[in-house]
């Protein structure tokens, strides 16, 4: 079976580019420099997008290791916690210059402990799925999953030997790995970069480089929308890329119309971390026809709407192998190539797919997965008991309504650290009720009807 | 409150950090709280505190609290 890091070390026109100072590296410059013990074990790699973190991804890529992906802006305390938990044989994390009961290699910490447990031969990156609230998740993927994914993805984005193409998006995050993936085994220049678009030194880059492509989740339009990209002209741009969360019509309209006109092109496209990263994307031609569709299943994958229930459900070769939340989880592998998606949907005439709902309770805000129900435990274990009902609010914000006598702004300041996120994604209401079903419970799809008429 | 300590407060909150963190050396992505989303909703907030409209350029500008006092002085703000 063929590795990802096979298939990267044969595209001959790839070269790594360091942003901050123009240099340009082939693979073999960047694997093979970490001395890594030839051995099956895990390592924590703490990735900002930086050529140094790239390089020592790429050097475990060509490893036997199992490679945790993490975002380095992980507070401290929750980086032990997980350390602890999965006792890993080394670390890179280049925002620490010392990590106890390990010993500084070059530029790796390594543990001076067995971890003294096996770890599944399948299994060769873990993903976060959410990871910021309650006990950590990890996605186990394959290294078949990880290939079988960025060759569906390569059959139908415009990826070419002559792209010049930025890691926008951190690599740790599906979406953001799959744009590392793909562009090195059928790129060209893979620029690595953790300046984001609203930087100046972004855009000089942007310049400097000739950028091909842009990837971002609805955020990062957003944030492009209120920059004013679409007033200007970018002659090296070839296609642009959105994933992670539903855009805003009005957003998928305006970027769609800018690049069309242009003769360029713009991809809205379906994907969840379980599934490597994508599941589906909208053909560039189908955007105005289909609007608010996530389109067709990519090459090799397929979709089945569950009879009772709408699910869309999703069968590929690059379905996970199943969660792990502690070591134990580490020995197995599920060859099960069908995911829940926990999405509702239907599909028209022409074989296009729309989501309808959801039936897990979760947001998408910035890209990762909140689920409502933790934070409702959240705040009901520190607002002793205080009742509160959370729904996300087409993927831009989490409502949080209250019966009362509670601070809003505290609510927004104890969610923003616990979850991690900026204090503007929360929307407090005081109500004299909740919306109840027949039943008595709370009735979260009138509410959602309710959150989306009011806009708040 | 004068525009300074009034820009010195929306700065806090924006960022979550404490009044005192906010210095004129203060720049973006240098501390966690200012990224790309904090730094959004700065703009948006100086936009309606001040009353003025901060276009592209200026956005893009703005990447530190010197520079962002810079840029508002230019909108006519008294800031010190």
């Amino acid at each position: 079976m063929t590795k990802l890091y096979d298939l990267i070390a044969a595209n001959p026109q790839l070269e790594y580019v360091d942003a901050a100072t123009g240099q340009h590296f082939g693979v073999s410059d960047l694997t093979h420099t970490l001395d890594l013990e030839p051995q099956h074990g895990l390592a924590f790699l703490y990735l900002d997008n930086s050529i140094a973190a790239i390089e020592a991804l790429l050097n475990f890529l060509d490893s036997p290791f199992t490679i945790a992906l993490l975002s380095p802006k992980l507070n401290i305390a929750y980086k032990q916690q997980l350390e602890q938990l999965y006792r890993p044989c080394y670390i890179y994390d280049p925002s620490r210059t010392a990590v106890e009961g390990f010993e500084a290699t070059v530029r790796l910490f390594k543990n001076t402990v067995q971890a003294g447990y096996s770890i599944h031969p399948d299994i060769k990156v873990l993903l976060s799925t959410s990871g910021t609230t309650g006990s950590p998740k990890f996605v186990k993927l394959s290294e078949d999953n990880l290939v079988q994914n960025a060759l569906s993805i390569i059959d139908y984005l415009p990826i070419q030997h002559h792209d010049v193409t930025p890691l926008t998006l951190p690599v740790f995050y599906s979406y953001g790995l799959s744009v590392f993936t793909t562009n090195s085994i059928a790129g060209g220049q893979v620029v690595c970069t953790s300046r984001d678009v609203v930087q100046k030194e972004f855009w000089e880059d942007f310049n400097r480089y000739g950028y091909t492509s842009v990837a971002g989740v609805p955020y990062v339009y957003e944030m492009l929308h209120r920059i004013g990209f679409c007033k200007k002209e970018y002659a090296s741009l070839r296609y642009m890329t959105q994933a992670g969360g539903r855009l805003s019509p009005v957003l998928a309209k305006t970027f769609g119309e800018y690049m069309a006109v242009r003769d360029k092109r713009f991809y809205i496209m379906y994907g969840q971390t379980e599934a490597t990263a994508r599941m589906a994307y909208l053909p560039p031609e189908a955007l105005l026809s289909k609007a608010g569709s996530i389109g067709i299943p990519v090459k090799n994958g397929r979709f089945d709407i569950s009879p009772d229930t709408q699910e869309l459900v999703y069968t590929g070769p690059n379905v996970f192998g199943g969660y792990a939340t502690g070591t134990a989880d580490l020995q197995t592998f599920d060859h099960h190539p069908v995911l829940y998606t926990g999405d509702m949907a239907e599909k028209d005439a022409d074989g296009y797919y729309y989501i309808t709902g959801r039936m897990k309770r979760f947001v998408k805000l910035f890209g990762t997965r909140v689920n409502l129900d933790e934070v409702e435990a959240i705040l009901k274990n520190t607002l002793n008991g205080g009742t509160v009902a959370c729904i996300g609010v087409e993927d831009k914000y989490l409502l949080v309504q209250h019966l009362g006598a509670l601070d809003s702004s505290a609510i927004k300041q104890l969610l923003s650290e616990k979850l991690q996120l900026h204090v503007s994604v929360f929307r407090i209401q005081q109500v004299d009720e909740f919306l109840l079903t027949p039943n008595g419970k709370v009735d979260y799809t009138a509410m959602q009807q309710m959150g989306l008429a009011e806009k708040v | 409150m004068n525009a300074t300590q009034q820009l010195q407060d929306i700065f806090a909150a924006a960022l979550s950090i404490p009044a005192a963190q906010v210095t004129n050396e203060l720049s973006y992505q240098s501390i966690p709280e200012w990224d790309s989303v904090s730094h959004i909703y700065l703009i948006t907030e100086l936009e309606a505190a001040f009353n003025i409209s901060i276009d592209t350029e200026e956005v893009l500008e703005m990447s530190s609290v010197e520079k962002v006092k810079e840029t508002l002085r230019k909108h006519q703000i008294a800031i010190d």
